[in-house]
């Protein structure tokens, strides 16, 4: 689920940098180590607009300066029973793993519908029920979160297609 | 049965009769044998219903213990508790009317028991008479209800005896009696009729019911719910119990032919005076080998037991001690053997503890057929003869065989004699003992074989699993579950967990546990109508519970211990999980498992964690790519896995975020890019290492290696870069935004090579073409451009465009490979475009022409200088001589190259030499002879460029490019370039000489003395052998030119150019020269 959220970031300058822009420099350093990153919890995703930028100070011994700013960003937070899309990156015979953006998500075969068996024969592997479904690396997929992991910078998740409105898509 | 000797019936009896301290009295005791009586009434009614005239009778048969046998067969069959409940009923009227009569003989007969069992004996026999009109009085509960409860209500031994002597027994009342006597007969009559009528169970329950619901509150204890237990206990009053040798296994057909009997000879003279028979054989059981008979006197064991197969009674009988009568009794659940669970044996001593199945178990429950890896070593010992010729103590075995499957071939092969069996079958007989499918089975005693807590772990079982014919996987998770879950010992609940009831009445109960307590979990119910509620449950009947997506961590005992994963299927209390690490499926068992924080952590083992690089040795390193409890999985860099101890591991490399390297296309990946092979698999994925030219990859696409593959960098292609390649460092990106850093672009680049400027001086050269359609034609270089060359051929008029990389640089003259731009760029323009044509120009001077490299000349010839000005004072050269065979040779040597004025190589070479000079000289020679010289030739002109413009520093960085040319193979190939480049040089010299010539005497003066000593000296030094040879040979005319070259310094000072003199000093000089070369070497 998307959220706009209230953030603060504590943004270090380098000397070099320090000068008349500043400001800008600062929201540019922290569009760039912020954005497209996993907290843990949840992606952010993209920065609307930083408020509160706090005065430099100084940090003894590196001289550095530390910035607080605030800002506002879009998140992406998965939660469990959310229902995603998703694209099948790779198949193998446990199950697929599929990308919803940028988390992964693990679709294990006890989780898909009985019908839709995997055929390794196949190349690329994929996973069919012999007729109109075809989940191969590429395909579009409709997975509802079962479980989440939250790591360092990573999130990982497992899912299910067997239910309804769920799966091939 | 036996059970009913402590029921509770007796007892109210027991004290109305028998108000004696020690509370139980013989009444109680034929109380508790009216329990098992098979058909009291019958007797009864077979017996005379005349109450009264029974008492005489059974006065005089007290003597006879006969007669009362006949009358009382009291077996341990079960029969109807009516029966027994209106047994008991009439022995308390019995008890009442005779109370009065017989009470000192009853007294009597207490003192008696205590004394003597056989009078006892004889006393329950009289009192078991008496008892006959009670059975009359059987019909009539309700009467002898009231009278019970009036003896209940007289509790007191007063009371009771008042009571008794009130009642009916008293002579007095006979007549009164007697009328009720046939009162009752009317209404036994009645009932009978009434019972035969509608004897169905379930009226007959009810009425039984009846009967004891109104019995149960006129007990001696009505007022108690529960009647204290050591109430119930059997006294000294009561039989005894005997236990009885039989044999072993046979106890129950041992009981059961006495129970045979005891039907065959009811109601006849001969009846069993047994009360009870009993065993408690069990495989396990210390009370295995005995029945248990209960009698009154041992006389009677014998006579009932006489002639009963497999029982002793003679030889062998133990009274019970009464305080271990109960023990006998005492209910233990024995473990329940199915084929298909899994036991441990303790003996044959050789299969201690091994794993066996259970495919059978016997009638008996004594043994049970099991199947288990045999431990064969095919007769090797077979004899048992050790090696001393003794016969070796079978009590001591040898170190036991390892465990394998049987195997007919070896069998056959070592033992044939002792092998039969059916191949189809593949059951074999080996040496007495049976095998199937490979695998031994055997009947052994239960008692031999450990049940419980059996935790057979995955292996062995996948051993039997694995044993299938077919190689299916046949493995019944089943019975595993049930060796399992029999051994719950292990299974550790916290608080926190969340469990679920799964037998047991609060059966789907869900709750987390708060509060363990050996086998009782307490359970606050989260589910269901109970929510709220605390309960507590023992913990059998428990497992614990989770749902798909739970993130869980594997404990315990198995194989997959520590594993975290999170939850993808349940079944029952089979879990399957995908583990966070290598993304695989398992599936453990439920209570080994335990819920984790959602936080994902990578493994590691120590301060090693999965994906880690790591030194192995000084040339090998890994990425860890699994991490087990012990050890780590590491794939190096050769793409092996191999498993280390983490004392194994030399240290840690930290992720450097700043490496780089070069993919295929020589365009620069950093961590995190996206690249993919080039051939081969054409695997794809993202740097996580680089180290040297290695990169270590991950993908998601494989589970093989954790994910983890390594390539060499040179072996990929870039597919994404990781955004901007900028700010991977830890501090800012200074280029990125620092205006000051932006002004300087590629300043920190590696400087590039010097441009060589002015026309190329590939043209006009004449090349040999080493690729292609053209390849080995002559040509000159017409025209070139960055990268190709005009060659006009000399085969035909013709010109082609070649690639520059394909053209072989030849001198025009002799045809050897030359270097062009080598020779150019040491020239420094003294040489100009041509080696040659720049000799000649630049040779102003005979000076010029040795020093040809003045520029190496100032660098290299540092020692040189005073070289040559020592050089001057002839008196020097000898001197230099002999340094020359001495250490100072490869100065010499160096020197020589340096002075090489032909050879821009050499001179860059004697900028070499300074350094030689400050290490071993050899060495330096020896790299420097060649390196130069293999580069002039071989690579073109880059090394020999950078040589010319380089200084020491130049020289230093090239080093590895040397040590490229090193690897060229021929140090002869090196000799020969030089030499190819003394006859060209011989070339320059011809012009050298000439102004040599020109200059006249002084310069001749000046060097002609040191000349020799300097350069003719160590000329021949390095050419050494083989330059006589390729002299003799290869060169021909040049071959007086040569010689020229290093003797038109002394030729100078000397005679003539080609007279003899120069082959005088050069002949002389060699084998001196290369003597000392080769001592140097």
């Amino acid at each position: 689920m998307f959220f706009l959220h209230n953030l603060e970031r504590r943004v270090l300058l380098h000397p070099s940098y320090f000068g008349k822009n500043m400001t800008e420099l600062v929201t540019t350093k922290l569009v760039k180590d912020v954005e497209g990153t996993c907290t843990g919890d949840y992606y952010i995703i993209a920065i609307m607009d930083t408020f509160d930028l706090s005065e430099g100070r100084i940090l003894p011994g590196s001289g550095m300066a530390e910035f607080t700013v605030g800002y506002r960003a879009v998140v992406w937070r998965p939660f469990k029973g959310e229902v995603v899309d998703a694209i099948c990156t790779s198949v193998n015979q446990h199950g697929f793993f599929s990308n919803a953006g940028p988390l992964s998500i693990f679709v294990s075969t006890h989780s898909i519908p009985p019908d839709i068996q995997y055929d390794a024969n196949a190349t690329p592997p994929q996973f069919t029920n012999h007729s109109d479904i075809v989940i191969e690396p590429g395909t579009h997929v409709r997975i509802k979160i079962m479980g989440l992991r939250t790591g360092v910078g990573e999130m990982f998740a497992i899912g299910k297609i067997d239910g309804d409105y769920l799966g091939y898509s | 049965m036996a059970d009913n000797h402590y029921g509770g019936d007796s007892e109210s009896e027991d004290d109305n009769f028998n108000p004696a301290p020690a509370d139980l009295s013989d009444e109680e005791q034929d109380a508790n044998d009216s329990s098992p009586r098979v058909s009291r009434k019958n007797d009864h009614r077979s017996s005379s219903p005349v109450a009264d005239g029974d008492h005489d009778e059974d006065e005089d048969e007290d003597e006879r213990p006969s007669g009362r046998a006949t009358k009382r067969p009291r077996i341990a069959a079960d029969d109807d508790d009516d029966d027994d409940d209106g047994g008991e009923d009439d022995e308390e009227e019995e008890d009442d009317e005779e109370g009065g009569g017989h009470r000192d003989g009853d007294e009597d007969d207490e003192e008696d028991e205590e004394d003597e069992e056989d009078e006892d004996d004889v006393q329950h026999s009289h009192r078991r008479k008496r008892r006959k009109p009670a059975g009359v009085g059987n019909l009539f509960d309700i009467e002898a209800e009231v009278d019970d409860e009036d003896e209940d209500e007289a509790d007191d031994r007063d009371g009771e005896e008042i009571e008794d002597f009130i009642d009916n027994a008293h002579p007095d009342d006979i007549a009164d009696s007697g009328g009720m006597n046939d009162d009752r007969r009317h209404r036994d009559l009645d009932r009978r009729r009434e019972l035969e009528a509608s004897l169905d169970a379930e009226k007959q329950a009810e009425i039984l019911r009846e009967r004891y619901g109104k019995r149960a509150p006129t007990r001696g204890y009505s007022d108690m719910a529960i009647v204290p237990k050591r109430l119930l206990l059997p006294s000294v009053n009561d039989p005894g119990i005997w236990a009885v040798r039989c044999k072993e296994g046979k106890e129950r057909e041992v009981v059961f032919s006495i129970i045979r009997r005891v039907e065959e000879r009811l109601g006849t003279k001969n009846e069993l005076p047994i009360t009870a028979a009993f065993e408690r054989a069990g495989p396990n059981s210390v009370m295995k080998g005995y029945v248990y008979i209960e009698a009154l006197r041992q006389n009677d064991i014998l006579l009932s037991l006489d002639g009963i197969l497999n029982v002793y009674p003679r030889t062998k009988m133990d009274l019970v001690p009464i305080k271990d009568m109960p023990d006998l009794l005492r209910v233990i659940k024995t473990p329940s053997l199915t084929p298909g669970a899994w036991v441990r044996m303790k003996r044959p001593a050789k299969h201690a503890g091994d794993l066996a199945q259970v495919l059978d178990v016997t009638e008996n429950g004594l043994e049970a057929r099991v199947r288990f890896i045999p431990r064969l070593d095919y007769g090797v010992r077979e004899d048992g003869i050790g090696p001393d010729g003794k016969r070796k103590r079978p009590g001591i075995p040898g170190p036991r065989p390892p465990q394998r499957l049987f195997s007919e071939a070896e069998a056959r092969k070592k033992n044939p004699r002792h092998l039969q069996g059916n191949p189809q079958t593949n059951s074999w007989t080996f040496m007495g003992d049976e095998f199937e499918n490979g695998f031994q089975v055997k009947d052994i005693k239960i008692q031999l074989l450990d049940v419980k807590d059996v935790n057979p772990t995955l292996e062995e079982v996948t051993r039997f699993a694995g044993g299938s014919e077919d190689g299916t996987e046949n493995l019944d998770l089943k019975a595993l579950a049930a060796s399992l879950k029999d051994s719950s010992s292990n299974v550790a609940y916290v608080p926190g967990d969340v469990i679920e009831v799964y037998e047991g009445e609060q059966r789907g109960v869900v709750g987390k546990a708060v509060d363990v307590r050996g086998d009782i979990v307490t359970l606050r119910v989260t589910e269901g109508n109970l929510s709220g509620q605390t309960i507590e449950v023992p913990n059998k009947g428990l497992r614990k519970l989770f749902k798909i997506g739970d993130h869980v961590k594997v404990i315990g005992g198995s194989r997959f211990r520590d594993e975290v994963g999170m939850v993808v299927n349940i079944s029952q209390d089979r879990v399957t999980l995908l583990t966070d690490q290598t993304n695989n499926e398992v599936t453990v068992f439920s209570k080994d498992l335990r819920a984790a924080s959602d936080i994902g952590g990578q493994g590691s083992l120590g301060q090693y964690s999965l994906l880690d690089l790591v030194q192995l040795d000084a040339t090998t390193v890994g990425c860890i790519v699994k991490v087990d409890r012990e050890s780590v999985g590491v794939l190096d860099q050769n793409g092996e896995v191999r498993q280390v101890m983490p004392s194994q591991i030399t240290n840690k490399l930290p992720k450097r975020r700043t490496a780089v390297a070069a993919d295929r296309s020589g365009s620069e990946i950093r961590l995190d890019d996206v690249v993919r092979e080039y051939g081969g698999q054409q695997r794809q994925g993202k740097i996580i290492h680089i180290h040297r030219s290695f990169i270590f990859l991950h993908t998601n696409t494989t589970n093989e290696n954790a994910g983890v593959f390594v390539t060499r960098a040179g072996n990929v292609n870039t597919i994404a870069a990781k955004g901007g390649r900028i700010n991977s460092g830890g501090g800012p990106d200074l280029t990125a935004m620092n205006p000051a850093m932006k002004r300087s672009p590629a300043e920190n680049n590696r400087m590039a090579a010097p441009k060589s400027f002015g026309p190329d001086r590939a043209i006009n050269q004449t090349v040999t073409i080493r690729r292609g359609g053209y390849k080995g034609l002559l040509g000159i270089v017409k025209d070139t451009t960055d990268t190709h060359a005009r060659v006009e051929l000399h085969t035909k008029s013709k010109i082609i465009t070649v690639p520059k990389a394909d053209l072989a640089f030849k001198d025009k003259v002799t045809g050897k490979p030359i270097d062009i731009y080598s020779r150019g760029g040491r020239g420094g323009g003294g040489f100009g475009g041509s080696g040659r044509g720049g000799f000649g120009g630049g040779g102003g001077g005979g000076r010029g022409d040795w020093p040809g490299g003045r520029t190496p000349m100032a660098s290299g010839a540092g020692g040189r200088t005073p070289a040559w000005g020592g050089a001057s004072s002839s008196s020097r050269t000898p001197a230099w001589s002999s340094n020359a065979s001495g250490a100072r040779t490869p100065a010499w040597q160096d020197g020589s190259r340096t002075a090489n004025p032909y050879d821009g190589n050499r001179t860059a070479y004697g900028g070499a030499t300074a350094y030689g000079g400050s290490g071993g000289r050899t060495p330096a020679w020896n790299s420097g002879s060649k390196t130069p010289a293999h580069d002039g030739f071989g690579h073109g002109s880059k090394t020999p460029a950078y040589g010319g413009s380089g200084s020491g520093d130049t020289w230093g960085s090239k080093t590895p490019a040397y040590g490229g040319g090193l690897s060229a193979p021929t140090p002869a190939a090196s000799g020969g370039a030089d030499w190819g480049y003394t006859p060209g040089a011989s070339g320059n010299s011809y012009d050298a000489p000439t102004p040599g010539a020109g200059l006249g005497a002084p310069t001749p003066g000046a060097f002609s003395a040191p000349t020799p000593g300097a350069y003719t000296a160590p000329t021949p030094a390095p050419i050494s052998a083989p330059t006589p040879g390729v002299w003799a040979g290869g060169w021909g005319g040049d071959t007086a030119p040569t010689p020229a070259a290093t003797a038109p310094t002394p030729g100078a000072s000397g005679s003539g150019y080609y007279g003899a003199p120069t082959p005088a000093p050069f002949t002389a000089e060699t084998p001196a020269a290369s003597g000392g070369y080769d001592d140097d070497e």
